[in-house]
């Protein structure tokens, strides 16, 4: 009953924190899909921090408190915020940096991957070959709409153009404001199947392109109004603060563009290693941008060369340009001094050249640009707080060196010992290695660096993790293992309860039942039958007898005092239940420091004590029966002795209890003892072993038995105490 | 405790088995680390083991170590390109139980990483030939060519062959070999300072493979059959310049100034060949092991030697002085030899 109601409670509390933790599962999951999580949202670019970004091609890099994208890849994307964010609007300052291209503002974006129009999401964008503001849907493909703008300038390259995107129900909106003017040029579509929600991102296409201040806000219908009805004004016209250093450069590229023609006496980058190292030689060469900053490199099919503090104007990964300056050759690659750069055309960024690092350490790809792979052995930031990566591939070791900006994002995510794959400028000039290492990568921004694999599982923490969990599952399964071996014991128990109910229902009950009706019959039955009342006596001591017996093993077969009492007590009175009546004394006794005894050790006890008392009481007609419960260091002794006529010990006499009582004694590994003598009483001693204690002292002493009998192969006296009936 | 009795007297010897048998060890480890302790092995690792000039330094660092007991480990790559060979045997040395590196290497930067791992070791280190980007210092040590020398002797050569006039081709500039490139510039600036009138019309930059070498002087000399004289840099230069000129009768009057022939020159063969400026590879090997041994001793050694190169032509060929330096002689060594009667 009680064990019922235990098992109630604990199914309870288990629905209790099942039901909690499906509470908090939903309200984890509702917080993470609020569709105003994180709004509103202001860039950190002024501060230098970008890591909640993500960038899908391009070379994103913040320069100056500003996002810059130098790259004229078509589509490259720079992504943040939540896929459940519904009704909002993005606004930013953007800058193109292509004469041929468009840059703006993604919303409701899903779905993205690298690509041109990979992702699911509207996009608008100012774009220089309509003089448009162009307003679409991408779907992994691409539908649109256009409308001039309203500036009489068009759409230029270099310059600042405030644009905001809407997006309330299906109605999607876009305004742009050119640089030093109110006067916006609006266009809004209605979508009926359209994307209900997503991200926002900043995108380029064939062109680079520059943001600042970005900023995300919950929009209403009121602002969907609002904005499609001001397209006359925006209150805050963009500060015509042009970069300054691009600004003399545009007018120069637009024209070198425009008039773009290349020189007929250009020569390989390669052969600028074999001019004179004593004459000052002129050299002009022809290819493309593959790194700006920190250093200028151009690179061509035979190689690439460093060009340091070039008159050029401002420049992009991808743009062919013809270079014409001072040769001065070096080792492995060569330098143009006081270069002029002309721009030819844009093009799409050189691809990497795949090398080993032992190929790039020949110094033979200095100044190129190539993708290598390498385990991450070591990371730290360095002058200017560029991120620094020390790695690693067979024989040799190489560095890796990223601009500040969202580099320290990669910091703190690069684990040691990732197989990291790494795309950048080769250079091979002691100014960057230091001549601690063959060669550096410069690296252009984050997305140069791919992290093929994590660090190996074998790790030392790792094994020393894997070794205390296989140590606490085995602790878990050995404690598993007795709590369900208790179990069982305890179904064992309340069967043999549900028995004794049964036979006290039905058995005993008839028992007296008999017995009450063989009296009646006695009463009723004339004294002068003295035969026949004779023979009802019998027939009611046999009743009696039986009835007693019974009871006994009602009285065995039930275990509720075990579970109130300890054995000594349960003994005691079951002792005194069955001499009830009678002039039998009843003593118990306790020894040594009483602790609690193993469930199957104590009823095992309880058993033997049981079967003993009832062969004192049925056999021996002892005055005093006394019940002794010895607590040992490593063991614990059961005694139970009477002071009745005792008897002659022969093979014989050894009946079904006594051999009952010994099979129980050697379950639990006890040894049994009985004496006995004609008219001296009779003792019965179980000495039964018990779990060790575990102290510092205990395991010390096991330690050295087992150095003992293992290495010095000297066995050490000990109990014979298996404790094998624990499992 | 019956049982512990019985056993004690059984324990005792056994304990005291296991104490004997452990001081013996311990007795025979000492022994080995004692006996390898006088036994000095130095690794030397040239360039490659396919060309007879690392030979003489062989023999120079053989001599040197035959005077103090100490052991050379020899070993090379069979050609000068195979730097993941040399990196191989270098990385060996690290890992193995030296006492010192000797080494010319075939690459200039990619052995940065591995001899550093050497140097991390606290294994002295000393480089021949041509240097490393590494600085000098501590455990590592320089005995490099006089490059720059040879660059200036080669341009003296040039210039008393065309007596301050004419037009010359640099073959054999292999930025691996950093030395190469110290005689380009040493060459050049001479001229330029001391025989303006004498221009360089073609540089080519070499290889160690002699076929290419000569397809790359056969290209010049097409391009310019006006030269005077032809200056290479490399052993393969030379050969491959030489067997173009071969082919060519009529180029005959072009001289060639080469550098580091393996073996004697021959110029009774190749009468083209005006002279060879051969680096001492066996001083070279020789002062290595000298120096290590030094350090091991704890006295100071030099951190940077350059030894000079000498000008080979028909006429000093046989001096001592020459034949000394070019001289293989294997009669050096801890072997000695006796007839078996």
């Amino acid at each position: 009953m009680k064990h019922a109601s235990m098992l109630r409670r604990r199914l309870l509390a288990s629905l209790l924190v099942c039901l909690l933790l499906a509470l908090g599962f939903a309200g984890l999951r509702a917080w993470l899909q609020n569709p105003r999580r994180g709004l509103p949202y202001h860039d950190s670019f002024a501060r230098g921090n970008a890591d909640e970004w993500k960038a899908l091609g391009g070379t994103w890099e913040l320069v100056d408190g500003m996002m810059r994208n130098e790259s004229d890849e078509r589509g490259a994307k720079l992504l943040t915020g939540s896929l459940y964010w519904r009704n909002y609007s993005i606004e930013a300052d953007v800058y193109l940096l292509g004469i041929s291209g468009d840059a703006g503002l993604v919303i409701r974006s899903g779905d993205e991957e690298e690509g041109v129009n990979s992702y699911t999401g509207y996009y608008a964008g100012v774009r220089t070959l309509d003089n448009s503001l162009v307003l679409g849907r991408a779907e992994h493909g691409w539908t649109e709409a256009v409308k001039k703008v309203s500036d009489p300038a068009g759409i230029r390259p270099f310059r600042w153009y405030h644009l905001k995107l809407l997006a309330y129900g299906c109605q999607i909106v876009t305004a742009v404001t050119p640089a030093s003017q109110a006067q916006a040029t609006t266009l809004g579509i209605t979508d009926s199947d359209c994307i209900q929600s997503g991200r926002v991102g900043l995108r380029s296409y064939s062109s680079g392109g520059i943001w600042r201040n970005v900023e995300v806000r919950p929009a209403t219908h009121q602002d969907l109004l609002a904005m499609l009805n001001s397209s006359a004004s925006r209150g805050e016209p963009v500060s015509s603060d042009v970069l300054s250093q691009d600004f003399a450069s545009i007018e120069s590229r637009l024209q070198q563009q425009a008039e773009a023609r290349s020189s007929t006496d250009t020569q390989s980058i390669a052969s600028l290693r074999l001019a004179s190292f004593t004459k000052p030689t002129t050299a002009t060469v022809r290819g493309v941008v593959v790194l700006t900053a920190p250093v200028l490199f151009v690179q061509d099919s035979t190689g690439g060369v460093y060009i340091p503090q070039p008159r050029a104007p401002l420049l992009k990964v991808g743009d062919e340009v013809e270079v014409t300056g001072e040769v001065h050759p070096g080792d492995f690659s060569s330098t143009l001094e006081h270069a002029t750069v002309q721009v030819l055309w844009e093009r799409t960024p050189m691809p990497p050249l795949s090398v080993t690092a032992s190929q790039a350490s020949t110094g033979k790809y200095d100044a190129t640009f190539i993708e290598v792979h390498g385990r991450l052995a070591g990371k730290e930031h360095g002058p200017g707080n560029t991120l620094i990566l020390d790695l690693d591939e067979g024989p040799q070791s190489f560095r890796a060196i990223l601009n500040p900006g969202r580099s320290d994002y990669l910091f703190g995510k690069l684990k040691l010992n990732s197989t990291l794959r790494l795309r950048g400028i080769c250079v091979v000039d002691p100014a960057f290695t230091h001549n601690l290492t063959p060669f550096v990568l410069l690296l252009r921004s984050n997305e140069d660096l791919d992290v093929i694999a994590g660090p190996p599982w074998w790790s030392a923490g790792h094994v020393i993790a894997i070794v205390i969990t296989g140590l606490l599952l085995a602790l878990a399964g050995v404690v598993l293992y007795h709590r369900v071996e208790n179990w069982r014991l305890r179904a064992i128990l309340d069967e043999r309860g549900r028995l004794a109910h049964e036979m006290h229902d039905t058995l005993a009950q008839s028992f007296a039942g008999i017995g009450f009706q063989l009296q009646a019959i006695r009463n009723g039955v004339p004294q002068e039958q003295t035969a026949l009342h004779q023979q009802l006596e019998l027939a009611s001591e046999l009743v009696r007898h039986s009835h007693q017996e019974a009871r006994r093993s009602i009285a065995t077969l039930r275990r509720e005092h075990l579970e109130t009492e300890d054995v000594l007590a349960a003994l005691g009175l079951c002792a005194r239940s069955m001499v009830e009546g009678s002039p039998v004394q009843v003593v118990t006794e306790r020894r040594g420091d009483q602790r609690p005894l193993p469930l199957r050790l104590a009823d095992t006890l309880y058993r033997i004590g049981q079967e003993a008392i009832a062969n004192a009481v049925r056999h021996a007609d002892p005055t005093l029966l006394t019940v002794r419960l010895i607590y040992h260091a490593n063991s614990i002794c059961l005694e139970i002795e009477d002071n009745g006529k005792g008897f002659v010990r022969s093979s014989g006499l050894l009946g079904f209890g006594i051999r009952g009582m010994r099979r129980r004694a050697q379950s639990i590994v006890a040894t049994m003892q009985l004496r006995s003598k004609p008219g001296a009483g009779t003792l019965v001693s179980v000495n039964a072993p018990l779990p060790p204690r575990a102290t510092l002292a205990s395991v010390l002493r096991r330690f050295w038995e087992y150095f003992l009998e293992h290495w010095i192969n000297v066995r050490p006296a000990r109990h014979a105490d298996s404790h094998s009936y624990r499992g | 405790m019956n049982q512990l009795g019985q056993r004690g007297p059984q324990c005792a010897p056994r304990g005291s088995r296991i104490l004997k048998a452990c001081l013996s060890i311990a007795l025979a480890l000492c022994a080995a680390s004692c006996g390898s302790r006088a036994r000095v092995t130095i690794a030397v690792i040239p360039q490659t083991e396919g060309n007879m000039i690392w030979e003489a330094a062989h023999v120079g660092a053989e001599s040197a170590a035959d005077h103090t007991g100490a052991s050379i480990y020899w070993n090379a790559p069979t050609r000068e390109d195979d730097s993941e060979a040399q990196i191989a045997l270098v990385d060996r040395v690290a890992n193995g139980n030296y006492q010192g590196l000797v080494l010319a290497p075939d690459q200039a930067l990619s052995l940065i990483s591995p001899v550093r791992r050497v140097l991390a070791r606290g294994i002295p280190t000393v480089i021949i030939s041509s240097p490393l980007p590494i600085p000098a210092g501590g455990n590592l040590s320089y005995i490099l060519n006089d490059d720059r020398r040879g660059g200036q002797l080669a341009a003296q050569r040039v210039e008393e062959l065309l007596h301050g006039r004419g037009t010359i081709a640099v073959l054999g500039i292999d930025p691996d070999v950093t030395g190469t490139m110290i005689r380009d510039r040493a060459l050049e600036e001479f001229l330029s300072q001391n025989a303006p009138q004498i221009h360089v019309a073609a540089r080519r930059m070499g290889s160690f493979n002699v076929p290419h070498e000569q397809e790359a002087a056969e290209d010049i000399l097409r391009a310019h059959p006006d030269l005077d004289a032809v200056v290479a840099l490399m052993s393969s230069s030379v050969d491959g310049t030489l067997s173009a000129l071969a082919t060519s009768p009529a180029l005959r009057r072009i001289k060639v100034i080469g550098f580091d022939v393996a073996g004697l020159p021959s110029f009774e063969r190749n009468p083209q060949l005006d002279c060879v400026i051969q680096s001492d590879t066996r001083a070279m090997g020789q002062k290595a092991i000298e120096l290590i041994l030094a350090r091991r001793h704890g006295q100071s050694a030099p951190v940077l030697v350059r030894i000079p190169p000498q000008v080979i032509t028909a006429a000093n060929i046989n001096s001592p002085q020459i034949r000394d330096m070019l001289a293989q002689d294997w009669t050096l060594g801890h072997t000695h030899w006796s007839s078996i009667e």
